[in-house]
């Protein structure tokens, strides 16, 4: 086993430990810890912004601005395809 | 026990098992079809995990898309996976 | 990728139909039940990719332009984007269409309910913008990469 080898393990087992620390301190499945934010956007998404789907209701409006994030990788990824693969056909 | 707490203990195995299959077999179309079985089969856990958006995304990117462009690129290189 | 047997052909014409119905379903009733403009947009690709998967990237090519792709997507960045800046009365992102009664403008009652289609302000129509966005994208990026499959063939047939 070389060196290099060694590093990986150590460094694997490090990475694993963290993983069993934090998956150890998990909460219950489908228990919540804080609940504000829910409960306001429960009660109020209805009124506020007249959709009866709340989770389009926090994607479209209440964050949207990561939305028109999300739209900008996709857009950054379709030219990054087109640039590498688009072939213009000579003669 | 019953029948919705046995699916969640089943389907887990079986996206397991899939991604072994894909991960093993040597040919690499099989391997694809693997792979969006098991997409197919996490979009069936996000479902029943009371997730069904990220289900709909799942099950149309996972299991068609990423499909459809590993075959391409199989298409345009070669089949078998190199003896090591 | 070139032509597939005609029972795959068949298949996927008899399919379409359904598969992009039900894509738009999910697109324009994103207010309403699960999905939205992403997810049905990716449903809607799911179906034009079939298509290009049974009748060849060429053949594909010859009936959806690259140039109406690249359209299609930029009407939906730029409507987003519109309809982000048109609440900039108030707020980037503000849905100023949601309770004013008119286009998109009911308030649905409190509680569970089926809902209704007129309501949820600029929703839908952001809906529809991003799904058209995730349509042209998608389909854009397998088609070019099918197409740059196909010359790069004919390139590999023409060296030797």
């Amino acid at each position: 086993m070389s060196k290099r080898d060694l590093v990986g393990v150590i460094s694997l087992l490090i990475l694993v430990g963290f993983l069993g620390l934090g998956a150890a301190s998990m909460r219950e499945f489908g228990v919540v810890d804080r609940a504000y934010m829910d409960d306001y956007i429960i009660s109020h998404s209805q009124d506020e912004v007249g959709a009866n789907n709340a989770v389009t209701s926090v994607v479209f409006d209440y964050r949207g601005f990561d939305t028109l994030g999300e739209a900008t990788v996709l857009f950054a990824a379709v030219v990054g395809v087109i640039v590498i693969f688009r072939r213009e056909v000579h003669e | 026990m019953d029948l919705l707490s046995l699916v969640h203990i089943i389907l887990p195995l079986l996206i397991v098992v899939a991604a072994g299959f894909a991960v093993l077999l040597r040919d690499l179309i099989s391997c694809t079809i693997a792979l969006a079985a098991m997409s197919l089969l996490l979009s069936l856990e996000f479902y029943i995990l009371h997730a069904p958006d990220v289900a709909i995304a799942e099950a149309g990117v996972g299991a068609c898309i990423t499909t459809a462009i590993i075959i391409l690129a199989i298409s345009m290189t070669k089949r078998e996976e190199d003896e090591r | 990728m070139s032509e597939m047997s005609k029972i795959v052909r068949s298949i996927s014409n008899l399919l379409l139909p359904f598969i992009l119905i039900y894509g738009f379903y999910i697109i324009l009733h994103g207010h309403l039940t699960p999905g939205g403009g992403f997810q049905g947009g990716a449903v809607v690709a799911s179906g034009l990719i079939m298509v290009l998967v049974a009748y060849g990237s060429e053949r594909f090519a010859s009936w959806v332009k690259e140039k109406h792709l690249s359209i299609l997507e930029s009407v939906g960045a730029l409507g987003f984007i519109s309809l982000a800046f048109l609440g900039l009365s108030t707020a980037f992102f503000y849905n100023f269409l949601a309770g004013k009664g008119g286009l998109f403008g009911d308030i649905p009652p409190e509680g569970s309910n089926p809902g209704a289609l007129n309501t949820a302000g600029t929703l839908p129509l952001m809906n529809l913008a991003v799904g058209l966005k995730v349509i042209a994208g998608l389909a854009s990026i397998v088609l070019v990469m099918g197409l740059a499959s196909h010359y790069f063939r004919q390139e590999e047939k023409n060296d030797t």
